[in-house]
């Protein structure tokens, strides 16, 4: 599944620690979840979307594989 | 209780409490076991002074033993329980199996873990799942009730 944290992200010019402290979780997820290696829970999910101004389909695509996975 | 205790405490606490206990356990023993008590309660001490420090550091397992984890990271630590358990369940097992096989006289430790992680299992089904299956919506429709695995 791709999604478009990383590009969101720096979009905004947010660092993983900025990004991760906004939402509450640790760097290390954010890392995982921008690399493809983890799928975030429903809320979190929400959560990631609503920070960026995107719906969460906008956000993650099923139908995309991650580039390098 | 655990609210009143620094989360980065939580853990360098646990370990120090119930290695103590063990360590008291070993004195209570009598005779030369108090030396081996001692050194055990230093090793201890060193262990959650140990813990405390990791706990400080910024990766998965610092968050882990700071008690400060994600969603991500708590999977981690519950698939990795997870595993723990599956090494207990087949090395009793085998103990027991090898136990009996031998006739030897330790064989129903093994069977007490084996009974244990199995129990542990159940219960985990009962409480995180099974019990809160509920019916179906659509069972008085007249619809045929479909499997997403069917689907």
């Amino acid at each position: 599944m791709r999604n478009r944290v990383r590009e969101q992200r720096t979009q905004q010019g947010l660092s993983q620690a900025e990004l991760a402290a906004a939402l509450g979780v640790s760097r290390q997820t954010v890392i995982s979840i921008e690399s493809g290696r983890y799928l975030p829970s429903l809320p979190l999910a929400f959560a990631i979307a609503r920070f960026f101004g995107l719906t969460v389909d906008k956000m993650f695509d099923p139908d995309e594989e991650e580039a390098g996975t | 209780m655990m609210a009143f205790i620094r989360p980065r405490l939580r853990k360098p606490l646990g370990i120090a409490v119930a290695g103590t206990v063990f360590a008291a356990a070993w004195a209570l023993r009598g005779g030369t076991a108090w030396q081996l008590s001692v050194a055990m309660e230093v090793t201890v001490l060193v262990s959650a002074v140990t813990a405390y420090v990791r706990a400080g550091e910024d990766n998965d397992e610092g968050a882990l033993t700071g008690s400060r984890a994600d969603e991500r990271q708590e999977l981690l630590s519950l698939r990795s329980r997870a595993l723990g358990w599956n090494f207990a369940m087949v090395a009793a097992f085998i103990g027991v199996t090898a136990g009996v096989a031998v006739k030897a006289i330790w064989w129903w430790p093994f069977l007490v873990i084996l009974a244990v992680t199995g129990f542990g299992y159940l219960l985990g089904l009962s409480n995180y799942g099974v019990a809160e299956e509920g019916t179906a919506d659509d069972t008085d429709t007249g619809h045929q009730v479909r499997s997403p695995a069917s689907s």
